[in-house]
Order: structure tokens, then C-alpha cells, then sequence
């Protein structure tokens, strides 16, 4: 304990060296703008910021990257309040009750919640790295392709809870989902699928621009369809702090998000975008009232906003402890250090404490930072909402346009986006619920893949989901969560037809 | 016709195409998925929801009901943007994006001329600058250098 | 080819370079394209060579990232460029095995490899096998030997099918008729982490991705697939002292232009990459990142891609007859 409390010392000694605080502040701001353009996410922002670390020495240059990390996960919740356009994929879920808070005239509320909760998990998360990184990495490595299929079989079970509508078109809409995620070349066998002969589409559909289109650009045509333009909002000040009751409905949210974010974050892979999606799932399913989600919920900013946070702390733990990438974000991390000549693994804590505990210490202060430039800002951001929409819509446009192209310099990925914005129009003119498309998206190239390399392990062999004691769990709850779910069918068998069938729609 | 009965069938025709496309992929068998495998699961899935969505439709709204009176302008909307990404490349991002803002505030909203102007340039000059210039994106330019 | 080449020369008259033939080579900012993410080797190769040929070249070069398709994007980009010397692109070995690939799925092919002219060779890193340390190996011997007591039983990771670490892996069976499992997972990392966790017994790791993790004993290097022994690993043998000639494998990077590129300007690109070979900030560079600079000029190059690509293409039928029995 003592221990890491020195060796904390030595990490802040560094953090707080006035060229370190100033690039961690530089970090953040950069990140905060790059996320809040629609369409540009973590990924982007800190890939683009790569090439110019490459002159910095290795500690500035990883407080700089996290800093723009940190910014740009932040930053995507604003967007994704404010406009409904999610600027990664972490950020979908805060979309669906963030925006509806918005147009309930809570955008101060949800963007403080959304700051607040971010803080907090941001804060658990490195607490967690610090005194559990070597612990927690070793456990990390033990989940290989069969605990990664359980997992994200769970993930599959608990879209049950996503949606209030009706169940059945939420599982049609997550079936779409995972449908467009067989596009690409198959990773196991080479086949090319569903590419209509277009080499771009051989890595498949990203999620950005599918989610940028789905949420943010069938958003534009629904609003600016209307005959009546929308009205402006003119946000009082007490309506930019949470109130008393709203602080109170949160505070469960973000304490369970930042548990679980950090947990799943730490899983190497990429599946730490589910956890937004599970928090959703839990905190819909715990609430009192159910119903009020999808309408404004502030638990349903709460919850996913700390736990994609959580989880980007979660994925520096094997990142630092063992020096392996766990997603593309650490993966460019683990590049920007590679080029000083610091080879990432296991002895990299030993080796270069600096670094790593001057990282560390960074985080906190870039935790704090990120606060502190954010909260007085809510107030600026509830702003941009007094823009009368018919300016503010092409101009949103636009930057989707330049967001989705920028990602990989890529024109299909507008092309996607566009497509993407027009299906999205029908189907929420029918009545369906557009999260789960990007729940499926994201988990079905997952979900194959490991499930065929499960079985490639075992040669065929089903045996291996019952003999590993994490996956076997893993099941065992998913498959409880699923038996649950249909308990009312069962068991309440007067209304199952409201539940499983379309008539809740109506009502 | 009933909404739900239209758009369950609407999602069943989808999945019946994708199974029809998904031939050409070996299935394989249960001990070792190929690459057609998931896919025909997810078609019989999204196939059988489809389907069940149908069938219980009939007390869904009618389909009639579904008001399109915004359908116009978003379409127009949609197209614009379309004509917009296709010229991005060839006459660049200045351009395009200017032309596009310009197109939308003066053309579909009828603004007055002065903010439309000062919008459309502003957002496209800064924007690129921004982005192209201090981030380093390549933007795409005109065969022109603009 | 002609049909191509005045094809090539209407769009440069288009473009409006009247004086082009007079003009000096290069005048305005080059593209290096590179069809890899940001952070990747060919990213990380790129980016110091496009600033080694900036001081050279006195013009800027650009790295632009088009990553997709495991490279195919980007490598088709510039294919199709135009041929001009402003659109360079930056390549690992995958170059060679996509249009393989592309013929046995009966794919439209994204490019051939005789749209590219080669500039130079920047680097070549040799693949090193190594196992998890609870494998009771030392050896490449034990190793065979092991494998041939239980066969289709151990099993390997990769960076996925046909690519960089698959590859090797596959020459190695095919060459001590072997039979393992194969794992394919999204990229170089998730292969390394599978062997960490013993998912899985061994891969075919880069000599950068695995040295932090060799010298802390938790994977054990066994053999390398180099022509001679890597400097960072002197003690690892490589497959050719231990009797197998034919197995060889580098995971390299080079620089190409699309093949219409005039010859004058061709001439300047070549001198400056090597220079840009020769310039000491470059070479230390690219020592730090564990990938020490191989330079090869064009003809050299030409030679070494052709036998690769031979070697590679052949391969990929063979692995492709196992695949879909």
C-alpha cells in the first residue's frame, strides 16, 4: 500500500509538471472538439493526433493521446445529447434518452449527468488500474474465444430488456443488425460476403456511420420534413442543473456503470462497447418504471455514459499490465510509445515506473480537467439550441458528411450513412426501434468469429463452453436473464400478448 | 393492410433475398460453421420475426395511416446530399459543401441572402480549415487546388 | 498498355501541366498512401520515411491512411492513381497475396500486381515462432516432434486467413507435413494475446510485437523464419540452418508507384528513398521500433518481390485446396 502510495507521488510528480499539465489540458480540449463533430469518435481523434506525438517525448505523448481519449468519449455525448448524432459507438445508447431529454427541455441536466458520471467512472476506473493492474490483466488473459462467445451471448440475451416497444420488432431490428454485420470478408475462411462486388466493403460496415445515419441523420429528415419548423428552445439557467430528484435517480446508475464498464473494459477485445448497451439494459430493468426509458430517462444517461467511461479506463489495464492491445484506441496508444523505443509487456511497469505512474496520475488530472472545462460549458452548449433549425440542420449535415469521411478517408462510408439515414426515416415512420441495429452490428462479426474459433480449438468439439468454469458462468446467467425475460409469458399467460406481440405499440 | 403486416412482410422478403444471396457461401455443419452458416441462421431469424410481425399485425395501425406529408422535403433533402457526397470528390470539399449549404438555407429554407452567404462560406472556409489544415485530414480538393 | 499510357497522358494534360515534360519532378506536395490504420507497421514504417524523402525531396509527402480490406483498398488506390509520382504507396508483403486470394474465391480482383512499379524496400522483418511456456519445447525438434505425436490436435493463431502470420505458419506445416488447428483472430495483437492466455500453443510473431513479451518469459521464441539469425534474438535458429531451404518468410514493407510512372520521375523517387535509407534520424527511427532498415533499390527489389510473390501465390493454393475440401 505504501508502496503505491510513493509510487503515486512519483506519477503526480510528473502528471503535475507544468509542460505535462499543459499538454493533458491541450489533450483534452483537442478531444472535446474532435468528439463533438458528429461522426468523429475516440478512434479518429486520437489517430489523428498520432504523427504529432511522434516528436514528443513517450510520457507527453501518452498524457496527450488519453487526454484527447478522455475528450473525444466526452465529447460524443454531447453530440449525442444535443442532436442525437453518436459520435462512436459507445455513445448510442446515450443518444436514445439523452436526445429525448433535450426535446423535454433537459439538455443542462442530461449533459451535467452525463460530465458528472463520466468524472466519477473516469475516477473508479483508474483507482481500479492502479491498485489492480497486474491482478486483473493475468485474470483478463483467461478470456479466450469460448468465455468471449459466452459474453457476448449474454449481450445477445439482454437485448430483450433494450427496448419498450414491442418485443418482436426489437428482435427483428437486432436480427437486421446482425445481418449487416456479415458483411466483409469472413475472417475464419476468406469468403468475401454481401459486398455487392465493392472491395470497401471487404472490412465490413463500420458502426459510426451506421449510427450516425440511423440515429442522427433520420433524425434531420423526421425534423426538417415537418411542415412547422421546430421550436426554438430558450434554456433558464435552473434549467441547467440537475435537480435534486435527478441527482438522487442517478446515483445507482453510475456506481453499477462504473463497476461494470471497468469489468468489461478490461476484457481484451473489443466488446467494450457492449457495456453501454448492458448498463442500459440493467438500469431499465431495475427502474420502478420501465416505461420512462426511451422518453427521457436520466438513468439512461447516467448508466451508459459512466460505463463506457469505465471501460475505456478498464482497457488501459492489460494495455499497461501486459502490453497487449485490448482495441484499436490502445492499440494506436501502444504504437505512439513504440516508436520511442519502449517495447509494451509485461515488465513495462517495472521498467519505466515514470510512465506508467506519471499515466496514471495523468488520468486523474485529466479527469479533473475534463470537469472542470465541461460543466461551465453546459451552459454554452445548451446554447447552440436557440439556433433556429433551419440553419442548424445543414450545417450538422454537413459535418456528418466531413465527420464519417474523415474516419478512413473514405467516400463509402458517406455513401453508408446517407443509405443508412433514409432506412432509418421508414423504419421509425413504422415503429421501430433503431438501437438494437447497432447492438447487432457491433456484436454479430464478434460473436461469429469467436464462436468458430471456439470451435476450431476444440475441433468441433460443443464440450468446450461447458469445461471452461468463466464461460460456463457466463452462460448459466445468460441463459437465466433470457429465462426471466419470457418468465411473464409463461407464467402471466393473459397478457403475453401484449408483451411478445405489437399491441403496446398502440397504446 | 395494416402497418406491421406490411413492414413484418416487407422484412420477410429481405430475409428471403439474403438467404437466396447467401448460397453461394459454404454452410458447412455444425462442428465447423462456414461462412454461409451464420448468415442463413440470421435469415431464417430475421425471416421468422418478419413473419410473426406479420401475423400478428392486424391490430396495428393501417398503413394509410402513416402520415408521409414531410416525405418530400426529406427526400429532397436526402437527395441533395447525395448529389452533394458524389461531387465531393471531384470538385472538392470547399466547394461542394458551400454550394450544398447554399442549396439547403437559401433554396429549401428561404433565408434571407446576406446570412445564407455569410453561413454557407463560413462554415465551409472554417470547417476546412479546421479539419483539413490543423488536423491534417485530406480533405478532397478541386482539380483546382481549392 | 499504350491505350493506358495515353490515357495517362490525357489526364496530365488535363490536370493542366502543359510543361510537364520541362517541369521539374516534384513541384508540389506527394501523397504516400498507406492502406493500413494508423499505428500499424506500414503506418509506422511510413511515417518516418515520408519525413526522411521530405528533407530530400524538398516538397512535403503526406501520409494518408486508406486502411480496408486488409489492405486492398489502399493498394488499389493507388494502382488506379494517376501516374504521375504524386501518389506513392506504402506496402507490406499482403500486397502479394490479395489478387491470389481474390483468383481462388472468384473475386473481381482490387488490383494485379502489375499495376505497381517498385520504388525500394524499406524494411523486411523475418517471423519468429514462438510457443507458450508451458509447452515442453525447447526446440524446433521437440516441437516437430511433439506435433507429430498428436496431430490436428495443437493448434495456432494468426492475424487472420491468408494474412501476414497465417502465411508462415502454413509454409512451416505445409513443409514438415504437419497437421494443427488454425485460429485466425483480427490482426497481429489478438494472435499474440491468444497465445499469452494458452488459448492456443504458438504463432508466427513479428521480432517488434514479441520482444517485450520474450524477455519477460512469458512466450518462448523457438525458431525464426529469417535467412540469418535476427539480431535482437541470436540465440533463436532459423528454419534454413535446421535443414528446411525452403522456408523463408519476411514480413516486409516497400515503396511503390503505379506502373505508367514516367522513368525520370521514377529516377528521382528511387534516389530519394535512398537517401532517406542512408539519413541517420531515419535509421535510428526505425531501430526504435525494433525494425531495422533493409534497403533494396528497384531492380534488387523487383527481383526479391517476384520470387516472394511466387512463393506466396503458390501457397495460397495450396492452403486454399485444404480450406474448402
Amino acid at each position: 500500500m505504501l508502496e503505491t502510495f510513493n509510487n503515486l507521488l512519483l506519477g503526480f510528480s510528473v502528471a503535475l509538471s507544468p509542460s505535462v499539465l499543459v499538454y493533458a489540458f491541450v489533450g483534452c480540449i483537442i478531444g472535446t472538439l474532435v468528439g463533438m463533430m458528429p461522426g468523429l469518435g475516440p478512434l479518429a481523434g486520437i489517430s489523428l493526433l498520432l504523427p504529432a506525438t511522434f516528436g514528443l517525448n513517450p510520457i507527453i505523448a501518452i498524457v496527450l493521446l488519453s487526454g484527447v481519449y478522455y475528450g473525444a468519449m466526452y465529447g460524443g455525448s454531447t453530440t449525442s445529447i444535443l442532436m442525437r448524432i453518436p459520435g462512436e459507438a459507445a455513445s448510442v445508447m446515450t443518444c436514445v434518452d439523452g436526445y429525448a431529454m433535450t426535446q423535454n427541455g433537459r439538455a443542462g441536466p442530461a449533459l451535467a449527468i452525463a460530465a458528472i458520471g463520466s468524472f466519477i467512472a473516469g475516477t473508479a476506473g483508474v483507482v481500479g488500474l492502479m491498485l489492480l493492474a497486474p491482478t486483473l490483466a493475468e485474470f483478463a488473459l483467461r478470456f479466450g474465444p469460448p468465455e468471449y462467445t459466452a459474453l457476448l451471448m449474454m449481450g445477445l440475451f439482454i437485448l430483450a430488456y433494450m427496448s419498450g416497444g414491442s418485443m418482436l420488432k426489437t428482435l427483428a431490428m437486432a436480427g437486421l443488425g446482425l445481418m449487416l454485420g456479415m458483411i466483409g470478408i469472413d475472417a475464419m475462411s476468406g469468403y468475401t460476403r454481401f459486398s455487392f462486388d465493392l472491395v470497401e466493403l471487404g472490412d465490413g460496415v463500420g458502426i459510426v456511420p451506421v449510427a450516425v445515419g440511423l440515429f442522427g441523420i433520420s433524425e434531420i429528415l423526421l425534423t426538417a420534413g415537418q411542415d412547422a419548423a421546430p421550436k426554438v428552445q430558450n434554456p433558464k439557467l435552473h434549467d441547467l442543473i440537475p435537480s435534486r430528484e435527478e441527482f438522487r435517480l442517478s446515483v445507482g446508475p453510475i456506481a453499477r456503470g462504473s463497476l461494470l464498464g471497468f469489468m468489461i473494459g478490461i476484457i481484451p477485445g473489443s466488446a467494450h462497447i457492449i457495456s453501454s448497451f448492458v448498463s442500459y439494459g440493467i438500469e431499465r430493468r431495475m427502474s420502478k418504471h420501465p416505461e420512462r426509458f426511451g422518453k427521457g430517462a436520466i438513468e439512461g444517461v447516467a448508466g451508459p455514459e459512466s460505463a463506457n467511461n469505465a471501460a475505456a479506463s478498464g482497457a488501459f489495464v492489460p494495455m499497461m499490465a501486459l502490453g497487449i492491445p485490448t482495441s484499436p484506441v490502445t492499440a494506436v496508444m501502444i504504437a505512439a510509445i513504440m516508436v520511442h523505443g519502449i517495447s509494451p509487456g509485461p515488465l513495462l511497469i517495472s521498467q519505466q515506473p515514470e510512465l506508467f505512474w506519471g499515466f496514471v496520475a495523468s488520468m486523474y488530472v485529466g479527469n479533473v480537467v475534463l470537469l472542470v472545462l465541461n460543466l461551465p460549458m453546459v451552459g454554452l452548449f445548451v446554447n447552440l439550441l436557440r439556433i433556429p433549425y433551419a440553419y442548424l440542420y445543414p450545417c450538422i449535415l454537413a459535418f456528418c458528411i466531413l465527420g464519417t469521411y474523415s474516419v478512413s478517408n473514405s467516400m463509402i462510408d458517406v455513401w453508408i450513412m446517407l443509405i443508412m439515414g433514409g432506412i432509418g426515416y421508414v423504419l421509425r415512420k413504422f415503429d421501430y426501434d433503431l438501437a438494437p441495429v447497432a447492438l447487432g452490428l457491433v456484436l454479430s462479426p464478434m460473436l461469429e468469429l469467436s464462436l468458430r474459433q471456439s470451435l476450431a480449438m476444440s475441433a468441433g468439439d460443443y464440450g468446450i463452453f461447458l469445461e471452461r468454469p468463466i464461460a460456463t458462468t457466463m452462460l448459466g446467467l445468460g441463459v437465466l436473464l433470457f429465462l426471466l425475460s419470457i418468465k411473464p409469458l409463461i407464467f402471466k399467460s393473459k397478457d403475453w400478448r401484449s408483451k411478445v406481440g405489437l399491441d403496446e405499440v398502440e397504446g | 393492410m395494416r402497418s406491421d403486416q406490411f413492414s413484418g412482410l416487407m422484412l420477410l422478403l429481405l430475409a428471403l433475398y439474403l438467404g437466396w444471396q447467401n448460397r453461394a457461401y459454404p454452410v458447412g455443419s455444425l462442428q465447423e460453421p462456414g461462412p454461409g452458416y451464420m448468415p442463413l441462421l440470421l435469415a431464417v431469424f430475421l425471416g421468422a420475426t418478419g413473419l410473426l410481425i406479420a401475423l400478428w399485425g392486424g391490430k396495428s395501425k393501417p398503413l394509410a395511416a402513416i402520415r408521409w406529408s414531410g416525405a418530400m422535403r426529406a427526400l429532397v433533402i436526402m437527395v441533395a446530399s447525395a448529389v452533394g457526397a458524389f461531387a465531393l470528390e471531384h470538385i472538392g470539399y470547399r466547394i461542394t459543401v458551400i454550394a450544398l449549404l447554399i442549396f439547403f438555407l437559401g433554396v429549401i429554407e428561404r433565408r434571407r441572402p446576406l446570412p445564407v452567404l455569410l453561413v454557407s462560406f463560413g462554415f465551409g472556409l472554417i470547417s476546412f480549415y479546421v479539419v483539413g489544415d490543423l488536423l491534417h485530414v485530406p480533405l478532397p480538393r478541386s482539380p483546382w487546388g481549392f | 498498355m499504350k491505350a493506358r499510357l495515353i490515357f495517362a497522358a490525357s489526364l496530365l494534360a488535363l490536370a493542366g501541366a502543359p510543361a510537364a515534360a520541362q517541369e521539374v519532378f516534384p513541384n508540389h506536395s506527394i501523397t504516400m498512401i498507406v492502406p493500413f490504420p494508423p499505428g500499424g507497421v506500414a503506418d509506422i514504417t511510413g511515417r518516418p520515411t515520408a519525413a526522411a524523402m521530405e528533407k530530400v525531396l524538398k516538397q512535403p509527402v503526406a501520409v494518408v491512411n486508406r486502411p480496408g480490406a486488409g489492405g486492398a483498398v489502399g493498394n488499389a488506390a493507388v494502382a488506379n492513381a494517376k501516374p504521375d509520382g504524386y501518389t506513392i504507396l506504402m506496402a507490406l508483403s499482403s500486397i502479394s497475396v490479395i489478387p491470389a486470394a481474390d483468383e481462388l474465391f472468384n473475386r473481381k480482383p482490387a488490383y494485379s500486381l502489375d499495376q505497381f512499379a517498385p520504388i525500394a524496400l524499406i524494411s523486411a522483418d523475418p517471423t519468429i515462432l514462438v510457443v507458450h511456456p508451458s509447452l515442453p519445447v525447447k526446440s524446433l525438434k521437440e516441437l516437430v516432434a511433439l506435433a507429430k505425436s498428436k496431430p490436428g490436435q495443437m493448434s495456432y493463431s494468426s492475424s487472420g486467413v491468408y494474412g501476414a502470420l497465417h502465411m508462415p505458419m502454413e509454409m512451416f506445416l505445409h513443409a514438415t507435413k504437419l497437421k494443427m488447428r488454425h485460429v485466425p483472430t483480427t490482426g497481429g495483437g489478438p494472435a499474440i494475446t491468444a497465445v499469452l492466455g494458452g488459448h492456443v500453443e504458438m504463432t508466427a510473431g513479428g521480432p517488434a510485437a514479441i520482444s517485450g513479451h520474450v524477455k519477460a518469459g512469458k512466450l518462448r521464441p523457438i525458431v525464426s523464419w529469417g535467412a540469418q539469425r535476427h539480431p535482437a534474438y541470436p540465440e533463436v535458429p532459423t528454419f534454413k540452418e535446421l535443414g528446411y531451404k525452403d522456408v523463408e518468410y519476411y514480413i516486409w514493407a516497400g515503396m511503390f508507384a503505379p506502373r505508367a510512372t514516367p522513368e525520370p520521375v521514377m529516377k528521382v523517387l528511387r534516389d530519394a528513398a535512398r537517401k532517406a535509407a542512408e539519413d541517420p534520424d531515419f535509421r535510428s527511427a526505425m531501430a526504435k521500433v525494433n525494425s531495422p532498415v533493409q534497403y533494396m533499390d528497384a531492380p534488387e527489389f523487383q527481383k526479391y518481390w517476384e520470387a516472394d510473390a511466387k512463393r506466396l501465390a503458390a501457397l495460397v493454393k495450396i492452403v486454399g485446396k485444404v480450406e474448402t475440401k
